[in-house]
């Protein structure tokens, strides 16, 4: 009675804001007849050993990027249900700014997708809460051509939480037709501005996370605490007001920044590789290097991993043997050839050179952290930003108060 | 529950008849059941949550009782102690009020001047005016937002192209006019104190016109039907008695128009002070929160931070808040008066 009521009322609190953008999935009990599967070789939808048996609902947010990624999941999944008559993925595409929420919600009150495919944003925050289903040392000790980043970005604590499928990080996007020579470092993209050339950046954390390290920046240390304030965040923070100050457009709005770069009115971004379809349509002369380094080094983005999670409400044992069937190296090729994703899969080769340069982004990347204190990251940090963007504060203030805020909630 | 009161008869149903009694309790019980199920239980389970440091894990099948803890949620609301950028309690409240109220003041005082306007005698297609100024309440929220978003947009929005041209008639560069409406954070009326201000951010002004847009043409609505209800011969009447044309509007029409206008108004005031898709679509509570809604905060306390139980409780402050209001204003009003009165 008490679930029934706290149903209710976390539901209550929601309100009308969070749209209804599914029926409610009904994962099948384990152990169920319907749900009784025969475990298929790793990655190998048409594998050897018997064709997978039952139902799956299966989540995903690719709609939301340039499309092409929604392409690719639908041909993989063909191929999948074609080489296993006996099995029924229901697929549900939900907004990738609710489909965290969403899934907590619905999973936590006993019901949730059986699998949902995401980036590793919120892993630790999903494992610590029991709402994902740690994978099975048997089925990872099978995933021996997975790369080391895409497995360690795949574990909370030392424990596999998801079946990953690819990497990401955002890197430099430039029209080639209006920069005969990308900015490689950060003096050099300020020439660049002072040259004329569009510059427009997403003004938010993520987005900017890259420059902390070409500055000299961390984050935290390895107790969690925000050291932030040491040295380098402040520089980054400086840096981007400069390009503000020159006249490069920063705007939270991210369809903004993706629009101008389609229309023509910039000529540079930064942008994550799930956006490359749309921009290759729509510049022609496109091109992509990684983030100009700075005095500190190379640019670090965040490096996330995309995978399967598995919902422990449902039967695992069917859920996880279809996550590997999505994550196939031929699955993985579908998604490397269409969506520009890197392969998680370590012997699959992205010959297409923005590929290629988004891998590069990702080798050189700071792996997203895991911890609990990275959930007060994001808004101090935002709000610092802004405050340097917006109202011309100091930079070092604002980076020493979003990192004491931060380190207070985080009770470091 | 409002008793029934019948004239001649005791006020309270319970000492109705017999057999009267018996069937308005049978009517009355199915929907009290289902208000039950659906309003009053979750809003006390809502209010224990209040109490409680509630979490995603205490939805789970058999899992613990969440920490009780006390007026904990309550205290670190109004001390603004919640580690939520731009989190200011109190601040919220008072803009929320001046929120509501200055929308209220606006529409209605507009939607007075617009009926009047329609109802003037021998103003052709006066139904086909009628008909066009309801339009915006029928498209969908979400898009009103996000049209009004686009409008004000710093490079690309509607305002600041027209603001442009205009300005090209005086010679005005038109980067003068690259304003940044819903992100600008400075003072728009520097000579006013700073507290006062902090009030009154650009975006505000932006959130004003797109609810004005949206929020007249219903009280010229009401208005109309209120005006259309004034006999004509009290006009006359008034006329004889040498009444101008201002004394007309103060003791005829004004008199007639206050009950329909005066209940329209507090509801109005209550579903503007709940307004959700405005500050979260258009603006974002931005600048720095400064046009953040309870209503809004409300569900980012849930959807963004995952603090249940201090979501719950701001839920409850905010539920006494607008019964304060409601009786306030009923209270001045009469609003809800009985007939029997």
């Amino acid at each position: 009675m008490s679930r029934l009521a706290g149903t209710a009322a976390a539901l209550a609190l929601f309100a009308a804001a969070t749209p209804v953008v599914a029926q409610s999935p009904s994962p099948a009990p384990a152990g169920s007849p319907e749900s009784a599967g025969s475990p298929a070789p790793a990655g190998s939808p048409a594998g050897g050993a018997a064709p997978l048996e039952g139902s799956v609902t299966l989540w995903h947010t690719y709609s939301s990027g340039a499309g092409t990624e929604l392409t690719a999941l639908n041909q993989v999944l063909d191929s999948v249900r074609s080489a296993n008559p006996g099995l029924t993925i229901e697929v549900l595409e939900v907004p990738f700014g609710e489909v965290f929420n969403k899934y907590q919600l619905e999973v936590a009150s006993g019901g949730g997708p059986d699998l949902m495919v995401v980036p590793n944003d919120s892993l630790g925050q999903l494992t610590r809460d029991q709402l994902i289903a740690p994978i099975d040392p048997a089925v990872e000790a099978t995933l021996t051509d997975i790369s080391q980043l895409a497995l360690d970005g795949s574990k909370v604590d030392g424990v596999l939480m998801q079946i990953p499928e690819s990497l990401k990080a955002v890197a430099l996007y430039y029209n080639g037709d209006a920069v005969a020579t990308p900015p490689a470092t950060t003096d050099e993209l300020l020439a660049a501005l002072a040259a004329d050339t569009s510059v427009g950046l997403v003004q938010g954390s993520y987005h900017n996370f890259g420059w902390w390290g070409a500055f000299g920046g961390q984050l935290m240390d390895d107790t969690g605490k925000c050291i932030a304030d040491q040295g380098g965040v402040a520089d980054a923070f400086a840096f981007l007001a400069q390009l503000k100050e020159a006249g490069a457009t920063f705007d939270p709005t991210y369809d903004n920044i993706a629009n101008g770069f389609k229309d023509g009115s910039l000529d540079i971004i930064v942008d994550g590789p799930w956006a490359a379809g749309g921009y290759v349509e729509a510049v022609p002369n496109v091109g992509v290097v990684a983030m100009p380094s700075g005095p500190g080094g190379p640019a670090q983005p965040l490096t996330g991993v995309d995978g399967y999670l598995i919902n422990p409400n449902g039967d695992t044992a069917l859920a996880t043997q279809v996550a590997l069937a999505l994550t196939s190296p031929e699955a993985q090729q579908v998604f490397a050839d269409i969506a520009y994703h890197i392969p998680a899969n370590s012997t699959i080769v992205a010959d297409d050179p923005i590929s290629q340069q988004f891998a590069e982004a990702v080798a050189s990347g700071f792996p997203r952290p895991q911890n609990i204190e990275l959930n007060n990251f994001w808004g101090n940090f935002d709000n610092a930003l802004n405050q340097v963007l917006d109202t011309g504060a100091d930079p070092t203030a604002a980076v020493a108060e979003a990192c004491a805020a931060m380190n207070t909630a985080n009770g470091k | 529950m409002t008793a029934v009161a019948i004239p001649g008869q005791r006020r309270s149903w319970i000492r109705m008849p017999g057999r009267n009694a018996r069937l308005v309790i049978l009517y009355l019980l199915p929907a009290f059941f289902v208000m039950g199920i659906i309003t009053f239980y979750p809003l006390a389970f809502q209010t224990w949550m209040s109490f409680t440091d509630f979490a995603i894990g205490n939805l789970r099948p058999g899992a613990p009782a969440p920490p009780w803890v006390g007026l904990g949620n309550y205290i670190r609301i109004v001390e603004n102690n919640l580690g939520i950028p731009n989190f200011y309690f109190v601040r919220q409240v008072i803009y929320n009020l001046w929120w509501a109220l200055a929308n209220v003041a606006i529409h209605v005082v507009l939607g007075v001047a617009i009926a009047l306007l329609l109802n003037t005698k021998g103003l052709r297609f006066k139904k086909f005016w009628r008909a066009l100024y309801i339009l915006p309440v029928v498209i969908p929220p979400i898009i009103v937002a996000t049209v009004w978003r686009n409008m004000f947009d710093t490079r690309n929005g509607a305002i600041n192209y027209l603001l442009a041209e205009i300005g090209g008639l005086f010679r005005i560069p038109a980067e003068t006019f690259q304003i940044d409406w819903l992100r600008f954070s400075g003072d728009v009326f520097p000579f006013l104190p700073s507290e006062v201000n902090y009030f009154l951010p650009l975006a505000f002004f932006a959130l004003l016109a797109a609810n004005t847009w949206l929020g007249w043409p219903l009280n010229a609505v009401v208005a109309t039907g209120a005006l259309q209800s004034i006999p004509g011969e009290l006009y006359e009447a008034a006329e004889m008695d040498g009444a101008g044309a201002w004394q007309k509007f103060r003791n005829v029409t004004l008199v007639y128009l206050r009950p329909a206008m005066i209940p329209y108004a507090i509801y109005g005031f209550v579903i503007t002070f709940n307004l959700f898709f405005l500050a979260y679509f258009m603006s974002g509570g931005g600048p720095f929160g400064r046009t953040e809604q309870l209503v809004t905060q409300a569900f980012r306390l849930v959807n963004q931070q995952r603090l249940y139980g201090i979501a719950a409780a701001f839920s409850v402050i905010m539920f006494f808040i607008l019964l304060a209001i409601t009786l306030v204003t009923n209270r001045l009003a009469r609003a809800t008066a009985s007939f029997d009165r």
